[in-house]
């Protein structure tokens, strides 16, 4: 943990240099009231007071009232603001790295997952720090400069005192251990509840139509009864612990007087000194209890450090030597690759597909036709083999200068919760709006957009929430064709999204793919006939290529998809069997 | 469901009167604790009379000690019976919220549960209901606490000493004043406001920027992106700096007060003890005591920021809990015949925007209609009210002559089966998930899996039926859960059958399969097809044709090409779409 806060430190040094003197500062004069406090008693505590002394030494604590108004908000600003600057710099480092993680980085997270590292957890860091760690700081201080002092006064009642957290601290941190233990069960089985709930509620119409609510429900009502006891158990069993560290406090405290009362007895101790014990005794420990309450707190901020410190530390991709190729030809010598720790996706695949041709990769699903297209984006990058394009391999270009070459039509369109106009504009910013015009048009968007109260001023909402699939896909294609990349991948499932709109957006992609190089993921293979090459992939290898004639008369793999898909594609729903 | 909405305190007090006899326990506990936790600065207080006032009586002094050891642990078992007692009273508060939640939603329309995602109700019965321990468990005992503890000791002190006891009240009237005054600046509101303004538009400047950046990375214009987000992240630090500088001075005197809060007792004490006012242990009971009630005092200033976050989550539970549920005439579905009417039904899922507008067809029983049109005319939604997804707002839809809205859900769902394009498979065995705790025989259930063509590959998983689905490495593709989901249709063999064609196309490597399968299931049922592909629907008995929630016309293939626009029309475009070839080169090749 300790590791995970000067982490954080290094987003501002001088910034938290500044906040730990003023800090400190501060600590002396939270101290300082009750050293006074001890000198009066003591000097009342004189057969003959002398008052001049006493006067004074009120005057003395007067006037640290007053420095501590200054100093008081002097530590706050300076930790707040460091605090603040760490998060501000921290924010951007994320943002920063953000920009240089793979694409295939962003496949393997949760969007929503990343975004709260930035958003909530560094928030938390935000939220805890500044409070947190000034109130541990002083804690730790204010026992320390306690402790000095007891044992300056008598250190044999000091020592008492300080055993009670000498063996206070093992039972801290078993206590820990048993939150540890018995929360760990607690998130068991709230991930059981929330799995339950998530079925019951994503099958909930076939629970319905088949009447199974009761059923269904009862091993809600099993899961949720189990958090339930769990969560119980949690609170119950740490506590004892925890609590007995207050009773060993109490019952130090009253060994601490028993010595102390011995040794009066005994001359060796006066009872200004006791009193003084009796005093400020009780203070030693009031630290360790906010230690106690603030040591959760920073452990759950140590969760949200840990999870920003992975993704500042996640590997990047190699930027590779800033070459450009001034052709287009794409190819595959003997790639070999594997997700990490996977079976192997692709295994020795070699292709070549020259500039402005077509090729088709087709294939039962997870023969890793989504991969090839993946690699050749610099999603990822192999592990044998090698991918180039223009016979510069692309892994000795930098990404951008990849991304820079190639569109991409797949199934999960982005939008921005902007204009369509300006969702088109994300292909080429530097465009005209005549350009944007000729694409939209060319891409069918406004076949739609026409209709719209708007046109394509419309905004398109919440991730484009107020479009359909298929017109979400034409502005893709819109964006894709104002981009005019020289290569393009495309899935051919994208036009069957939307049945209702399928030629629009088919004219769209026609379009598109003129004169491109093109790598085709295919499902239905009467739409890539045509195709120049058409890749078969079974399990990760190239079962067969060729053109369509060819590899029809092969009677191999693709012809027998051949067989099954034109039998399928006559396919009409009657009362009478006559299928087949 | 007439009993009028309560919301804040209010309603969570409302919450917690579920156990309020635990919970006042978990007060009166808390009470004792406060009282007991006083006593050894009371024994303090003794000793120290003692100590000033030779001949030290070791005895009582004695005596004394082990009484504050006593009441020492009395406080903390008190302390932790009355956490016990709230925690308890809070989880199984939690508990019955989720049930009644999950319960209830289990109740409402189904089509209600799908305007939210799952991931969104999941958050309400997860987070938000977790909340409301914060406010049972903790708050509502360190109220009591924060209460009882300056009580227990005001009292305590002033039948010491009055005029101590009045003077130590100086530090907690100043900032009983300064506090409102405080936050009740109008810079102050102002000032929150633009500072909440800058943290929104960061976050969504978050999300946007992590959710874009694929985007952005292929169009190369992260520069950009990351500009804005950076402008986003500065604009709230500089915010929040400035609110900080402006809030500082006020705290700056709040923790000045607080850690020097003995100064007037001192002051007065000092000077009553010089005059003979008062004993030296008085004197040190107050500097002990005066001021220690102060702080829990104001952790109670906190709770105020506390519940509305908690009445947030309150709120979005409220939301469904108050939802008003189907409501049908037990016993009535008592269908002789299926034939299912449309008479002048208008519904809409947000006021104002008709989805369906006064439509009126009829389905004759053992048919199969198509339902037909443009995306957004209100197709989906018509089958959907057939089930009672949704209440019509406007006119009847009648099964064999029983209006559907009389018939409860259950019983409607007997006679009811779908085929949807998402198919939900359970963490059970592949038995039971198609045997969905229907009453049938094992060899039903085969023969229902082999006429959904599932037999074969089902028969080739690791335990063959008894193979649970998501078990390590046991997954099944899309078209394997399609097929799955019509052997639970074939097995249920209900007389009404709702499609969507979709379906039938949604995994193209097993499309043969899937709708070999479908053939079978529509043998000698009423048949609701929602139809996308009109070239598979050109064989129906009748097509009926939405357009932007009206019925445009109805009949059958080739009376529809000869009759509507609309129809013909999309007719062509599917036709020219089903022949849809992809090539590079600019010469079209359109197949002969």
């Amino acid at each position: 943990m300790i590791k995970n806060i000067l982490y954080a430190f290094r987003y501002d040094p001088p910034g938290i240099r500044k906040a730990l003197f003023w800090e400190w500062l501060h600590g002396s004069l939270i101290a300082a009231p009750s050293g006074i406090l001890l000198l009066i008693i003591w000097e009342l505590f004189k057969e003959s007071p002398d008052l001049r002394t006493i006067w004074t030494t009120l005057g003395v604590m007067g006037g640290l009232f007053l420095m501590q108004l200054y100093v008081a908000r002097k530590a706050m600003m300076a930790s707040n603001q460091s605090t603040y600057e760490m998060s501000r710099r921290l924010r951007l480092a994320l943002g920063n790295k953000l920009q240089r993680l793979s694409l295939g980085y962003y496949k393997k997270r949760d969007p929503g997952d990343l975004a709260s590292v930035v958003l909530q957890d560094v928030g938390n860091f935000e939220n805890i720090f500044g409070h947190s760690v000034t109130n541990i700081a002083n804690a730790l201080f204010g026992t320390f400069m306690i402790s000095l002092f007891l044992l300056w006064l008598d250190w044999r009642l000091a020592v008492t005192l300080i055993l009670a957290i000498v063996i206070g601290v093992p039972l801290i941190q078993l206590s820990k251990r048993l939150v540890e233990k018995y929360g760990k069960q607690q998130i068991a089985a709230r991930n059981a509840t929330g799995s339950r709930f998530l079925e019951y509620v994503q099958g909930i119409q076939p629970i319905k139509s088949y009447g199974m609510t009761g059923e269904r429900f009862q091993s809600l009502d099993l899961a949720l009864d189990s958090l339930r006891r769990e969560s119980i158990k949690t609170e119950a069993i740490p506590g004892p612990v925890v609590l007995t560290v207050g009773v060993l406090f109490e019952v130090f405290f009253v060994l601490m007087i028993w010595l102390g009362l011995y040794l009066l007895a005994g001359g060796t101790v006066t009872s200004a000194v006791l009193i003084a014990f009796l005093i400020l005794g009780y203070r030693l420990y009031e630290p360790m209890k906010i230690l106690m309450v603030e040591y959760p707190v920073l452990s759950y901020m140590n969760v949200s450090l840990n999870r920003m410190i992975d993704v500042l530390e996640a590997p990047e991709q190699e930027a590779g030597q800033g070459e450009h190729p001034s052709t287009y030809d794409i190819e595959f010598v003997q790639v070999g690759f594997r997700y990490v720790d996977d079976q192997p996706v692709l295994t020795d695949v070699s292709f070549r597909a020259s500039a402005g041709t077509m090729t088709a990769l087709v294939g039962p699903s997870g023969s890793g036709k989504t991969t090839i297209t993946s690699l050749i984006a610099r999603f990822w990058d192999v592990q044998q083999g090698k991918i180039s394009i223009g016979g510069i391999n692309v892994q000795d270009m930098a990404p951008a200068t990849v991304y820079s070459l190639i569109s991409e039509v797949f199934q999960e369109v982005y939008l921005f919760n902007d204009s369509i106009y300006h969702n088109i504009q994300i292909g080429n910013a530097q465009a005209s709006e005549e350009q944007i015009m000729a694409a939209a048009k060319k891409a069918q968007v406004l076949e739609f957009a026409q209709s719209l109260p708007e046109g394509l001023g419309t905004f398109v909402g919440e991730g484009g929430s107020k479009l359909s699939g298929g017109q979400k896909q034409r502005i893709s294609i819109a964006r894709a064709l104002l981009k005019d990349a020289p290569i393009v991948l495309l899935d051919e499932a994208t036009a069957s999204l939307d049945p209702e709109n399928e030629i629009y957006i088919q004219q769209a992609i026609e379009a598109l793919v003129k004169d491109k190089t093109v790598i085709v993921i295919a499902h239905k293979l009467s739409t890539v006939q045509q195709a120049d090459q058409i890749i078969v992939l079974n399990n990760g290898k190239i079962a067969e290529s060729g053109r369509h004639e060819v590899l029809l008369s092969q009677e191999g793999l693709y012809y027998r998809l051949w067989n099954t898909q034109q039998r399928a594609s006559g396919w009409k729903i009657e009362k009478n069997l006559k299928t087949a | 469901m007439e009993k009028k909405k309560k919301d804040g305190i209010a309603r969570l007090l409302e919450i917690a009167g579920r156990r309020k006899y635990q919970l006042a326990l978990s007060g009166l506990l808390a009470i004792l604790h406060a009282a007991l936790a006083l006593v050894p600065y009371i024994l303090v207080y003794y000793i120290i009379k003692e100590l000033i006032d030779p001949p030290i009586d070791t005895e009582q002094v004695q005596s004394y000690l082990l009484w504050a050891v006593g009441a020492g642990v009395g406080s903390y078992a008190l302390l932790y019976a009355s956490g016990m007692a709230s925690h308890v009273a809070a989880f199984n508060i939690l508990y019955e919220l989720r049930k009644q939640t999950a319960a209830k939603l289990g109740q409402l329309p189904l089509g209600f549960i799908t305007t939210y995602s799952s991931g969104a109700l999941k958050k309400i019965v997860a987070d938000d209901i977790e909340r409301i321990e914060n406010f049972i468990a903790h708050q509502i005992p360190d109220f009591v606490k924060g209460i009882a503890l300056p009580l227990v000791t005001i009292i305590y002190l002033f039948y010491v000493d009055w005029r101590l006891a009045a003077i130590s009240f100086v530090p907690l009237l100043v900032l009983a004043i300064w506090i409102p005054l405080m936050f009740r600046a109008d810079y102050t509101k102002e000032m929150m406001k633009k500072y909440h303004q800058a943290q929104e538009d960061m976050n969504s400047g978050i999300v946007e920027f992590v959710r874009a950046m694929p985007v952005m990375k292929i169009f190369t214009q992260t520069a950009d992106s990351f500009r804005q987000y950076s402008n986003s992240v500065n604009e709230y630090a500089a915010m929040s700096i400035q609110w900080m500088r402006k809030s500082s001075p006020p705290f700056a005197v709040f923790m000045s007060f607080i850690s020097n809060a003995t100064l007037p007792v001192l002051v007065l004490g000092t000077y009553l003890y010089l005059q003979n006012g008062i004993t030296f242990a008085t004197l040190i009971l107050f500097l002990m005591l005066g001021v220690g009630y102060i702080k829990p005092v104001f952790a109670l200033a906190n709770m105020g920021m506390q519940i509305t976050l908690i009445n947030r989550g309150v709120q979005r539970m409220d939301d469904i809990l108050q939802q008003p549920i189907q409501t049908g005439i037990q016993g009535s579905a008592h269908f002789s015949e299926y034939t299912i009417k449309f008479r002048n039904v208008s519904f809409s899922y947000t006021e104002g925007l008709k989805v369906l507008d006064q439509t009126s067809f009829t389905i004759p029983a053992g048919s199969i209609t198509a339902l037909v049109g443009p995306s957004g005319a209100g197709k989906s939604t018509a089958a959907q009210l057939v089930a009672r997804f949704w209440d019509v707002q406007e006119g009847e839809i009648l099964i064999g002559g029983i209006n559907i809205q009389s018939v409860p859900v259950e019983e409607l769902m007997r006679e009811v089966s779908f085929v949807f394009q998402d198919s939900f498979m359970f963490q059970e065995t592949i038995y039971e998930n198609i045997r969905m705790g229907m009453d049938k025989t094992e060899s039903e259930i085969m023969a229902a899996a082999k006429a959904a063509q599932c037999h074969t590959f089902i028969s080739q998983l690791p335990n063959g039926y008894q193979t649970r689905f998501g078990e390590r490495g046991v997954h099944l593709s899309g078209g394997e859960q399609q097929r799955i989901q019509l052997a639970r249709a074939i097995l249920k063999d209900a007389p009404i059958l709702i499609l969507d064609e979709a379906t039938a196309f949604s995994d193209p490597e097993n499309e043969y399969l899937i709708q070999q399968a479908f053939s079978r299931l529509i043998q000698d049922k009423t048949v609701i097809i929602i139809a996308h592909r009109l070239s598979t629907i050109t064989d129906a008995d009748q097509i009926v044709v939405f357009d932007q929630g009206r019925v445009v016309a109805t009949g059958t293939h080739p009376e529809l090409l000869k009759q509507s626009p609309l129809y013909t029309q999309m007719w062509k475009a599917h036709m020219r779409a089903k022949d849809f070839e992809l090539s590079t080169s600019t010469q079209k090749s359109i197949k002969v």
